[in-house]
């Protein structure tokens, strides 16, 4: 068994440095490659300053990796005699694969004989955690089935459609307890930490030729068919996710008290946010902006902070909290 | 006076500046008063530079906040793992990292000094077959290179490709690797893997995903070696509220992440004290592993027997629980959500009908001040909540009474 645990997280191997000549050799590879072309790879895999380090050192021979092209002035060509992709993975990143593999999500992944491959390839390396030594203590009790038969069945074919473009004809139960069946094109899986769920973004096609993007929670479905005319163009999913976003943010007044900033800091920055503080009354100022499908549960997030928190604006919401309270009164004068 | 980089030593003095431009975003280079100001300045633009499509600034006054601002779920990867890629390295680092793989690739075995002669034929570069022979053994502790002996020498070959080996596990590891790389602790190490494999999240998004939590990875990785080993650790703990450092021993148990909060903890039991404590992890600086503990399976054993009565990870001051009952109204036939609220974020509490609309939920808990944020997120349905603990009590009365104050003004015309 090989001991894994010295390794480091942060180690030279993963550098987006290396990232980048990566991506800049595997291009010379197949063709030449100019300055500009390297610095717009630097500028998609690297950071905003890399160019500045990277292309010198290539260009310059500083790092021996990339040759003259003889034909083509001002290009170059990789030195090395193979490609640079696929990577061997190092013992740290197949110590997290080995640990995942008691995940009761991996299999979602795999069939049984693939999953069997696996363990066989991963066999001397040691897993880097248990999943036992961690604990979701407030996730919600009804995530999803992971172990159930229909439900990896179910997962496979929405990832082997989405891989195609090939739209699925789907009956699922509904919220409300009826049976939907329609056809949509998978596009996107959203998983829910809280929740435990994975959510299906699916585009249809409404009878006036018009499209709306859905969302199916996939432990709902009941069955799942491919249709056999795949979808011809790609979709741009956050195109629809833009339309759902809020026409006015959620801001906040934040005290200090009770720990509150910190508090509702840390709770709230899962979401696109700005803060600022408010000197002249000593509390922070928060703007959040949400997708309005979500509103409900970002209502109760803030309620669950009491009076720590208080809602400025936009008003719908402020009268949504309003609402609560003033039943909460009533419901306090008739007890 | 050094020259600015991009990249960086050591992830610890970053990682506080990264959390509080993510976290608080109001703060501004006087806010950072631990270092220089100069030390703020280099760190500053190392961020604008890491996070560029996340970074905004705001001004107010003459002061200028620099913040990141990111909706967590609408991205393939979380942006802040590009503080893990920041790691220095040498000429000769990123040199030897793709000539090796290149020399050894295809099965080949060779020596150091075949090595070095096939690099000077090759690349017209020389180097000292020392350099190279310390980074093979890198290499080899990494994972990444095999070592044989054939007579009296070594001979260095690459491990085996996982990717090339089992081309057909490829496709289903590419999307667990997606998938996990943002629903898994130490998800940094996937984004490697689909760096490795020059390939991209193209299906997953995560919804209320904590980004935050990667900063706290490498301090991670000690505790559950010593969770793993059964020893005792010694972590340096910096109080969130005083900003004091201290020292404290305990025999790490269990890590507890909340899914809601965005804090993660490590939870044990504390030498000095022999009391049940967790420590958040963001507040640790430093962990180092100590003897095993031989009754490590004795508290293991306890924290199972007790941790039905924690409602969160406060294991209070009491050795008795105190009991919370509230009393949840609603409209059975239009909001019966609620019961599914009430059931499945009840962390096991007890559930009784009343009365038509009515459900009575009970729960003991050794620290019943937790749940109280969980009882205010249901304002507007409680009919009664009762705690055998007074103050918890009156604080729930109290919060609904400011609430009250704050929502409904007395002379306030309802719109």
């Amino acid at each position: 068994m090989t001991r894994n645990k010295e390794l480091s997280l942060f180690s030279e191997l993963y550098t987006c440095y290396y990232h980048v000549v990566a991506c800049i050799l595997e291009e010379a590879k197949l063709h030449p490659v100019t300055r500009q072309d390297m610095e717009s790879l630097a500028k998609e895999f690297g950071y905003d300053e890399s160019a500045l380090s990277i292309v010198p050192c290539l260009t310059g021979h500083v790092w021996p990796l990339l040759k003259q092209d003889s034909k083509k002035a001002d290009s170059y060509r990789s030195c090395l005699e193979h490609g640079v992709f696929p990577m061997t993975l190092t013992l740290l990143q197949k110590a997290w694969l080995k640990a995942l593999m008691s995940d009761p999500r991996f299999c979602l992944f795999f069939t049984d004989t693939q999953l069997q491959e696996l363990k066989t390839a991963l066999e001397n390396v040691e897993p880097l955690y248990r999943i036992g030594d961690f604990c979701l203590f407030d996730q919600y009790g009804d995530h999803d089935p992971f172990s159930s038969v229909m439900y990896r069945e179910h997962m496979q074919a929405i990832l082997s459609a989405m891989g195609r473009r090939q739209p699925l004809h789907v009956s699922y139960l509904s919220g409300k307890g009826n049976i939907i069946s329609h056809t949509w094109l998978p596009c996107r899986l959203e998983y829910g930490q809280r929740d435990g769920k994975f959510r299906l973004y699916a585009l249809a096609r409404r009878k006036n030729g018009r499209q709306r993007m859905d969302l199916i929670n996939v432990s709902r479905i009941l069955s799942l068919k491919e249709t056999g005319n795949p979808f011809p163009d790609s979709v741009d999913v956050e195109h629809f996710l833009d339309r759902e976003m809020c026409g006015e943010p959620l801001v906040l007044e934040i005290t200090t008290e009770r720990n509150g900033l910190e508090r509702a800091m840390l709770h709230f920055s899962c979401y696109q946010k700005q803060v600022e503080r408010m000197t002249d009354t000593g509390t922070y100022r928060c703007t959040i902006y949400y997708d309005t499908r979500w509103e409900t549960e970002l209502l109760i997030q803030v309620l669950s902070f009491g009076p720590v928190v208080k809602v400025l604006g936009p008003k719908a919401f402020i009268r949504q909290v309003q609402d609560r309270v003033r039943r909460q009164a009533d419901l306090k004068q008739h007890k | 006076m050094s020259e600015y980089k991009e990249l960086i030593r050591q992830f610890d003095r970053i990682r506080s500046y990264v959390r509080d431009f993510y976290v608080y975003g109001f703060k501004t280079r006087e806010d950072f008063r631990e270092k220089s100001g100069r030390t703020y300045d280099n760190h500053r633009r190392r961020m604008e530079s890491w996070f560029s499509p996340y970074i905004k600034t705001d001004r107010s006054g003459h002061k200028k906040s620099v913040f990141l601002t990111i909706d967590s779920g609408r991205i393939p990867v979380n942006p802040l793992y590009q503080a893990w890629r920041s790691k220095t390295f040498t000429d000769n680092d990123i040199s030897l990292r793709f000539l090796l793989p290149d020399l050894l690739a295809k099965g080949r075995f060779l020596t150091v000094e075949a090595i070095a002669d096939e690099i000077q034929k090759l690349n017209g570069c020389l180097m000292d077959t020392q350099t190279i022979r310390r980074k093979l053994a890198f290499f080899e502790k990494e994972g990444l290179v095999i070592r044989k002996k054939e007579g009296r020498q070594y001979l260095y070959g690459s491990a085996e490709n996982l990717a090339l080996s089992h081309p057909g596990l490829l496709t289903p590891l590419w999307l667990a690797v997606s998938f996990f790389q943002g629903a898994a602790p130490f998800g940094f190490i996937g984004s490697t893997i689909l760096d490795f494999w020059n390939k991209k999240n193209e299906y997953f998004r995560f919804h209320g995903d904590y980004l935050v939590h990667t900063l706290e990875d490498e301090i991670l990785l000690p505790i559950l070696t010593a969770m793993e080993r059964k020893c005792q650790i010694l972590l340096t703990v910096k109080s969130t509220r005083s900003r004091r450092a201290g020292d404290v021993a305990i025999t790490p148990l269990r890590i507890l992440t909340s899914t809601q909060t965005g804090r993660r903890y490590v939870c044990g039991r504390r030498q000095d004290s022999h009391r049940f404590t967790s420590f958040r992890l963001d507040s640790i600086q430093n962990a180092r592993i100590l003897e095993p503990d031989p009754c490590f399976d004795r508290y293991m054993e306890t924290f199972a027997d007790t941790f039905p009565y924690i409602w969160g990870v406060s294991f209070g001051n009491l050795r008795k629980p105190e009991t919370v009952t509230m009393e949840i109204c609603f409209d059975e036939k239009e909001e019966s959500y609620i019961l599914t609220r009430l059931d499945r974020e009840g962390r096991g509490g007890a559930l009784k009908r009343l009365e038509p609309g009515v459900y009575e939920y009970r729960r003991l808990c050794l620290d019943p001040s937790e749940l109280l944020p969980w009882a205010k997120s249901f304002t507007g349905r409680v009919r009664s909540f009762h705690c055998s603990d007074r103050a918890v009590e009156k604080r729930f009365w109290d919060d609904m009474n400011l609430m009250e104050a704050c929502y409904l003004p007395s002379d306030a015309v309802p719109d």
